[in-house]
Order: structure tokens, then sequence, then C-alpha cells
């Protein structure tokens, strides 16, 4: 990764990071502060709910001490007082007294608990009142909650009761009223809040014991179906105390509400659970809000990537581009071009590095032109010494045999014609060697250019291995087993394939030279990372490691009468052909020469293409 | 002087008291009778097929007349037939014609048109019109013809081509709106001399409670009084006057016990009702507790039947059952003693162990039904309760009150019907309304009523 992406992913990360940091933070304090919103508000609705409960309760008990005191009852109480059992006539009193003091519940139940007269339930005349020595016990108190058995349901209400003494016994006037939707809807609610009431009775939760004063009739709202509550309602059940709980009415979650679940108890000993007050809060503003907040976020967090990536890239461009250009001059020194200057405005560290750096390409050119003039000076002192001594030896036979002549002139006139003609094949033998010393140095200056065709390398190898065969196993000499290991799968490449069986025999000559001994010659052919490997291996004496660097210097040799051009022949002709060649030895072991060619086609097309035209 | 003066004034005074009341007790024509009652026919056709009901029976009978009626001791005696004669064996009966009665168009009477009105009102019957008689033969023989034909149902009556139905009674119809108000004129014509009323003006469909209250307040003159309002009634001293108990009130199950455990189950239920705290405080007193179909002014035997709650029994019954099965009981909404009595029921079942739901849906297991009796005949009234409980008409086999018990007997086996209360029909006037009276058949005896003060 470059270093512009790298400061660009640092610059998002930390924005991201902050952003995330932040809005959590928000989102935390937020629902906190609407959890305690939350609780104050539940806290003010029980609160109201409690002073409506009360309310309603006193007027209940009010009516009801009315009713107890009126005239038809107290007339009822002295009759039944007197003639006990004889309560027929009385049995519908409780209904107009209900109607009259508009009461949802009435009953008249005698001392012992018998029904006289009830209201809800007329039909009920004569049965035993349930719970009636508790309800007897709460006489002459306050309102208190009671669950009202009816001809086919139940119901919650809130009741009183006043007892009615005529005489020595008491007949006891129990009255109340529902609470039901109409109570509910009495509480003065926020707009965003709601309550509910269970009825507790049976084992298991049932839909059709809610209270839901949203509910159109008997019918639950589709959309806000009771099972919901069930699990709440079961836990108040299971725990006998207050539960609270999300109820989620759809994927969307702003239609959550939150639900706080309040246990309501009965008069008697056991106090008994009757129902249970639902207070919903509606999450839309908390989950509204929350949304807003994570779209704030992910807009800032958006925002802050975009100004981190133009900011990272000003900064990276300002801090990278003189980066860059110190790699880019750094690679055109590499490439060779030792005249590349880095321009870095100001007095940074970034101006000073390019100041060195261009201090640093100054003094490497100088030294390199220092080098490359102690190189020409080596060579032409190479080259100097190995004329010198190629041509002192033809030339002092060319002295001795002139100063022959001179003094056969002189001294021996009758044997100067036979001196002169044998003086005379000596100094023309002996210009012949100058002359074959000079073409040698002329072809070295003229080798050339490779005339490109489709080559298997493998058949080069081949067949200079053939060639070379003889002298491998010629008398006189210690054998040399000659091995071919070669890449059968090899293709075609485009190379001159004299050059190349040139290059290649003056390597095995060296091989040759390099095994007195004798040993074993190996060419070796295989295919590298798309490119053709040759290999020339001996198993000779091998050279240091100074001779493995100086040894493709042009007229550089180890050998006694060697030119020192070969390898540098070989050398031109795998660069001719935009190849490599090294070398790799263990002294006293095997030294390897390796070539590596490219395949060359798309040239060997172009020179194809052009034939034609130079033909013609 | 002076004493005598005022001797001749006090003797004054007391002859012109005298002439008074001898005034209010002397029939007075004129006046419009204002009735309400709970019943709201849709037709007026006395062969009309629609709910019966004592209401229903006495507006008919207010513009319709049969052959012959029935006396309070259930003895036919001639109205439109002057006199009858049944073949031996009861299969043939023959009535001859009263001359010079006349229907309300003013066309008058014949046996064609009688027997034509009674071939609408009994398709099965064999009818046809023999001179000035009218000749009636069935398949089998007929004993109880006569009380049949005293029915409303068969009486006579004319229809137009626009099928409006036309009589021969005391009031013809002045305005008719279905189901809810019918104004009826005295008939000038009318054979048995003018009624003293000018006019009847029926409110209908109006409940117990609205017709109390329209006769409370002057609205109406005479109402029907369902059976709870009787002992308050009674109480106030006010004009009420009552029928035999000619109405049963029970349960009806609308299908046939098919397995043993069922019957079982409907044994339990017939022996858990209280109908003893139901007719003490519900009824305040009226009616009788019935343990049978028939009440024991018509059988005579009707004590045999237990009416008491048996509850040990019954819980007995249903513990035999392994599961019992939840049924509702229906009741007519309209009716508020109908829904208390389920009510009652419900709980006495509960009681039981059986699961009842009272509603006043059409639909439900089983119903409290009012049956009006049809007549003092007992086995008419038997073969009316058994039609509407859906059971096999009971067939006169014999004239033996062991017959008529048997066949009543085998309504009761088929735990089809059980009987709850037999019902007086119970009727209040105002004092306006002179010479009225209800007879034991449940009808209205108007016919030489008059009202005490004019009234427009």
């Amino acid at each position: 990764m470059i270093f512009r992406r790298k400061l660009l992913a640092v610059f998002a990360l930390t924005i991201c990071v902050s952003v995330a940091a932040v809005a959590g933070m928000v989102l935390a304090l937020t629902r906190r502060a609407f959890e305690k919103t939350e609780e104050h508000r539940t806290a003010a609705l029980l609160a109201q709910f409690q002073r409506e409960f009360n309310r309603q309760g006193e007027d209940a008990a009010r009516r009801v001490q009315a009713i107890a005191a009126s005239e038809p009852v107290t007339h009822m109480a002295a009759a039944l007082e007197h003639s006990a059992g004889d309560s027929a006539a009385y049995f519908d009193l409780a209904r107009s007294m209900a109607d009259n003091y508009q009461l949802d519940f009435l009953e008249f139940v005698d001392a012992r608990g018998t029904i006289i007269s009830s209201a809800q339930w007329p039909a009920k005349f004569g049965y035993p009142e349930g719970a009636f020595e508790s309800l007897a016990g709460a006489s002459d108190q306050g309102a208190f909650l009671k669950q009202e058995e009816l001809q086919d349901s139940t119901a919650l209400g809130l009741f009183a009761v006043r007892a009615d003494r005529v005489g020595e016994r008491a007949m006891y006037v129990i009255g109340g009223r529902r609470l039901d939707k109409n109570f509910l809807s009495a509480l003065d609610l926020p707009a965003d809040m709601r309550a509910l009431l269970y009825q507790n009775r049976g084992d298991h939760f049932s839909p059709d014991l809610l209270v839901d004063p949203a509910a159109a009739g008997n019918v639950a709202d589709a959309a806000h179906p009771a099972e919901k509550f069930a699990t709440l309602i079961e836990a108040v059940r299971q725990y006998d105390q207050e539960a609270a709980g999300i109820v989620q009415w759809s994927s969307d979650r702003a239609e959550d509400e939150v639900f706080h679940a309040i246990p309501l108890r009965g008069v008697g000993k056991d106090r008994p659970l009757l129902g249970i007050l639902l207070i919903g809060h509606s999450r839309r503003s908390y989950v509204e809000l929350k949304n807003r907040i994570g779209a704030s976020a992910l807009a800032v967090g958006g925002g802050g990537i975009v100004l981190a990536i133009l900011f990272s890239s000003w900064a990276a461009a300002r801090v990278t581009r003189p980066v860059e250009q110190l790699a880019r001059a750094a690679q055109s020194v590499a490439a060779g071009n030792w005249n590349t200057r880095v321009v870095v405005p100001g007095d940074d560290e970034f101006a000073q590095l390019a100041e060195s750096f261009n201090r640093m390409t100054a003094e490497l050119l100088t030294q390199k032109e220092r080098l490359v003039q102690a190189e020409r000076v080596a060579a032409w002192r190479e080259l100097a010494r190995r004329l010198a001594h190629e041509l002192k030896n033809p030339l002092f036979p060319l002295q001795l045999t002139v100063e022959n002549l001179v003094r056969a002139r002189m001294q021996s006139p009758e044997q100067f014609d036979e001196i002169f003609g044998e003086s005379s094949r000596t100094l023309l033998a002996e210009i012949s060697n100058l002359k074959a010393i000079i073409g040698r140095f002329s072809e070295f200056s003229k080798m050339p250019h490779p005339q490109l065709q489709p080559v298997q390398v493998n058949e080069i190898l081949r067949g200079v291995a053939q060639l070379f065969q003889a002298q491998l196993q010629a008398p006189g000499r210690e054998p040399i087993v000659c091995k071919l290991e070669l890449d059968e799968s090899l293709g075609t490449l485009a190379a001159d394939p004299d050059l190349l069986h040139r290059a290649l025999s003056n390597l095995v000559l060296n091989a040759m030279d390099a095994m007195p001994k004798g040993g074993t010659l190996t060419l070796r052919s295989r295919r590298d990372d798309g490119r053709t490997v040759i290999e020339v291996a001996d198993t000779g004496s091998g050279l240091t490691p100074e001779e493995c660097e100086r040894i493709f210097t042009p007229y550089y040799t180890s050998k006694q009468h060697g030119t020192g051009l070969g390898l540098a022949i070989v050398q031109s002709v795998v660069s001719d052909h935009g190849g490599r060649i090294g070398v790799r030895s263990e002294t006293g072991v095997a030294t390897t020469f390796v070539i590596e060619l490219q395949d060359n086609r798309d040239m060997l097309h172009t020179t194809e293409a052009d034939g034609p035209q130079s033909n013609s | 002087m002076k004493l005598f003066d005022w001797r001749c004034l006090a003797v004054s005074s007391a002859l012109l008291a005298v002439v008074a009341a001898q005034g209010e007790t002397r029939p007075q024509y004129g006046g419009t009778l204002h009735v309400a009652v709970r019943a709201a026919p849709a037709s007026l056709d006395p062969a009309d097929g629609g709910p019966d009901s004592f209401g229903r029976r006495n507006v008919t009978r207010l513009m319709f007349e049969t052959l012959v009626t029935t006396d309070d001791n259930g003895r036919a005696h001639a109205l439109l037939a002057t006199s009858w004669q049944a073949a031996p064996g009861n299969q043939r009966w023959q009535f001859s014609l009263r001359h010079g009665v006349k229907f309300h168009d003013g066309t008058a009477l014949t046996a064609e048109a009688a027997a034509t009105s009674l071939r609408v009102a009994n398709p099965a019957w064999n009818v046809s019109a023999d001179g000035d008689s009218v000749v009636i033969e069935r398949d089998a023989a007929d004993a109880e013809m006569l009380a049949e034909l005293a029915l409303p149902r068969n009486a006579i009556a004319k229809r137009t081509a626009d099928g409006r139905p036309d009589g021969t009674g005391p009031f013809h119809v002045v305005d008719w709106q279905p189901g809810k108000k019918l104004t009826l004129a005295a008939e000038e014509g009318y054979w048995r001399g003018r009624p003293f009323l000018d006019g009847i003006e029926i409110e209908m469909g109006k409940s117990n409670r609205d017709q109390i209250l329209a006769l409370d307040v002057g609205k109406a003159d005479l109402v029907e009084v369902g059976a709870e309002w009787a002992h308050r009634f009674s109480l106030e001293k006010r004009g009420l006057e009552s029928s035999a108990p000619v109405e049963l009130l029970a349960l009806v199950f609308v299908r046939d016990a098919r397995t043993p455990e069922e019957k079982l189950l409907r044994e339990a239920l017939a022996l858990s009702v209280e109908r003893g705290s139901m007719r003490s405080v519900l009824l305040q007193g009226a009616g009788q507790p019935a343990g049978g179909v028939l009440p024991n002014w018509i059988s005579g035997y009707g004590f045999v039947f237990p009416a008491e709650a048996d509850l040990p029994r019954a819980r007995h019954d249903r513990e035999q059952v392994r599961s019992a099965p939840g049924w509702t009981l229906g009741y007519d909404g309209s009716d508020p003693m109908a829904r208390l009595l389920a009510e009652r029921i419900a709980l006495n079942a509960k009681d039981a162990g059986l699961a009842l739901q009272p509603t006043s849906a059409a639909m439900t297991d089983l119903r409290v039904v009012r049956i009006p009796l049809a007549s003092g005949d007992p086995w008419l009234a038997l073969a009316n309760a058994a039609a509407v409980a859906g059971l096999p008409a009971a067939k006169n086999k014999g004239s033996s009150v062991e017959d008529l018990y048997a066949a009543e007997q085998a309504a009761l086996a088929s735990q089809k019907i059980i009987p709850l209360f037999h019902l007086p029909v119970y009727c209040a006037a105002g004092a306006e309304l002179k010479n009225w009276t209800v007879r034991p058949d449940g009808s209205w005896s108007l016919a030489d009523a008059w009202l005490g003060s004019s009234k427009p």
C-alpha cells in the first residue's frame, strides 16, 4: 500500500472512530435521558391513576352510602327484618337503584351473605355472594378493587360496601363502578402514552381480558394484537411484581412501545392480584431521535471521510510529493540517468533531503566519471600491454631477421641470397602473424548485428556438443564427458543462430581450457519466468570472485595466450539479443555460465514484416 | 221554612247523585279505545302463519268471526253457523250458516265464501258448500272439530283481489300499518248490533314496560301486563283482569336427543331448574310451575308431573356422562322476562354441572319459548304445543284421560321440551273502559265494552 493510501486510511479511520464514539455516547445519553423521562412520566401517570382511582372510589362510596340511606333500601331492610326470607318483592330494586345512582354494580346482600337483589346479574338472587366475609370486613371503609363475576364474563370494578342496620341484622349494600374503557379514557394522558387494563383471571393470559380504550368495541385493534402483552402479563403473574418491557408491534421500531405492568390487588388477607395496569409509552420520539442521531453520525462520518480524502490527499501531496520526486529521481539514477536532480522548494526536511540527494548524485556522477576515466585508462593500458605483448612477439623475430640480413650482407655476401630467401619467408610469416593479430582486434570491433530468426535453442546446443565431441575425446588429453540436460518443452525464440552458436562455442572452449585434467561439461536448457536459460557448466578449477567480476572485461584474460576477447564477444552477443549473462563459480570445483534470453518473438515479426520491404 | 228548604235541597242532591251514578253504569256509545299490545303481526289475515300470540288472537277477533265459539267451559255455541251436524264417526261435519250476515264490504256471507276461507286456513281439509251449509270432511274422525273451528285462525275471511282480508266482525279496518298500528271503526251493520265503541286504535310492538307507561299516562286504555307486573297491579288495585293459565313457558330443544347420554343431560337440566324461586321472585308469584305441557285446569292431572327441582338427582344424572357439551340457551331479546329466566336457568344448570350460555342469538341449542295454548281443548292444546316443540302431532286415539296422559307423557319423554310455567294472560284497563273482561282462554271481551267518558 502506498504511503498516500495509508495516510488516507489512517485519517478516515480516525474520523470514523471519533464520530462513532461521539454518536454512541450521544445515543447512550439520549437513551438514559429517555428512560428517566419514562420513569417520571410513568410515576406521574400512576399517581394520576391512583388519584382517579381514589376519586372514583370516593364517588362510588358516596353513592353506595346514599343508596344505603335511601328510603327504599331502608324500607327493604326493615321489611326483611320483620319478615326474613320474603325478599322476592325487592329482587329488581338493585337494578332501579343502580340506574338512579349511576352505578355499574349494585347488590343487596343479607346478613348471611345471600344476594337479595343484583343489578349486574339479576338472576343471581338467592345465591351466596362470593368472598362475602372479606366484603363484610370492608364495610364502611373506602373503595377497593374487586373482580365481579357476571353472567358471561367478569369485570373489574371499584367497589364500596355499606351496612344498613335495621334491628339486629345487617343488610349490606355492595356497589361500585366498572374499571373499563371509560375509566381509562378519563385519565389525562400525554399524546404518546396510553393506559390499558388486564383483568387477571384464569391460569393463562387471555386476550379477551384486556381492556384497551383504543379498541373499537370489543374488537381488538388488528395492528396491536393483545397477544403481544402475554409475556409481560405472565411475568407479573409469575413474579407478582411490577414488570416492564418493550412491545414490538411491527418491523418499524418507531411503532414500539415501552410498557410498565403494575399489579392491582384486591382486599382480603392474601390481597389477590385482580388486575394489571399497563402504562405504555411510544418509543417513536426516541427512535426518531436515535435515527436522526444515526443519520447525522453517518452524514458527519461520510463528510469526514470525504474531508479526510481531500485533506489526506492534500497532506499526502504536500508530504509525499518530495518523497515521490526523490523516489522517481532514485529510479532515474538507478536507470543510469546520473544527471537527475530533485527540486523541492522550502527549507524543511524534504528540501534538505533533496539537496542531499542532489549532492549525492553529483558526487556519484563525479565518482563515476572518475571511475570511467580510470577504467578507460586501465583499458587502454591493458590494450597497450596486450598490443605490446602481442606485437612484441612477431616484432622480435622481425628485428632479428632484419639484423641477420644486414649482417649477412656485410659478412657473408655469398650466403646472402640464401639467407635473404630464408629471412624473407620468416618476415612474411611474422608479418602475417601481425596481420592476424590486428584482424582479431578488428573483428572484435566490428561484431555483426544479430539477424533474428526462429531458433531452437536445444538444436544449437546439440550442434555445439556435436561440434566439439571430437576435441573433447581427442587423444593426448584427458577426456571430457559432455552431458546434455535439455528441456524439450522449450519453444522457439528469435535469435541469430550463428552468433549464438559462436558464443556457446566460446564458452565450451573456455570450459575445455578450464578442464585440462578432464571432467564433465554440461549443457543445460530450461525455462524460467518466461525466459530461456542456457547454462554451460564445467568441473574445472573454477574462478576466484575477482575473476568473476572482471571476466567479461574486454582483453582481460587469465590464460597465458588468451586475447581476453572470447567472453567479451559472448557478452556482446548476449547483450545484442537483449539477454543477460552471468557466472557462478566455486574455486577449485566448478564454473557455470548462465545465459538468459528473451523470446523476442515480437522482434521476429517486425523483422519478418520488414524483410520483404528491404528485399524490395 | 228554612228547615224545609234544606231538606228539599238534600233530597234533590241525593236524587241527582243516584241519577249520575246510574249514568256511569249505563252503556254509552262513542269514543275510541286505545289499546297497546306486544304482538306486531305483519298481516291481518287470520290464516296467516305468523307467530301466534294472545294479542294477535284478540286483534283478529275484533274483525273476524268463526263458525262456532266456545264458552268458558269449552262448550261450543253458534256464531256464524246457526247449527251443525256431525255424521257418525265425526268425519263429516255440516254447518248451517246464519242469514243476514255481511262482510265489511257489504257482500253477504255465503256458504261458498265460508268454505273458501276454511280451505285457505286448512288446505288438508275437504271443505265444500252445500246450499246454505258448509260441509267439512276429514280423513279420520275429528272429535275436536268444533273447538278447532272456534280458533281465531279458522275465522271466516273474504280475501279481496289485493289480498286484503275482510271479515264479519264488529269492527272494520280503517287504517293498517303492518306491525305498527291498526285503526278500526265500529261496523254499523254488524249483525249483532253496532258496538258501543266508535273505534279502536291498536299500537303494536310495544314492550310491557311501554304499555304500562302508556296506561299510566293515559295514552292507552287497555294493555297487556307481564306476569311479573301482575302482583304489583293487584296490590295497587288497578283494573287487572286475567285468564286461566293458558300460556306455557318452556325450554325447547332445537333437535332431538340422539344418545342416551344426551337424554340424561337433558333430564339433569330439567331437574336442576328451581321453578319455585323463579315464580316467587322473577314472576312475583304469578303463574304455576309446570311439570307437564297441559295446565291442570285443562288436563285435570297436571299435578302428577313433578315441577320441583331435584339437584342431587340432577348432579347424579350429570355425573353419568363423562363430558357434557356447552349449550346455548336462546331467548327473545325483546322479552325481558325470558332473558331473566334464561339467566336463572343457566345458574341452576351450573349448580348441576351443566354449562349453558344465555344468548339472544337465533341459532341456539335450546330456547325459552312462550307457547300460547291453542284452546281449552286438551288435545288441541297438546297438539299445538307439540307442533311448536317440533314433536309429532298427538293423535286423539280415544277420549279418555289415560289416552291424553299417555300422549303428553310421550311428548315429555322425548326430552325435547321442558315445561317451566303455565302463565295466565293479564290485561289492565284504565278506569274509563267499562264492561270488559278477559275470558279464561285469554281472549278479550270487548263487544259490549264502552268508554265511561267521551274521548276524542
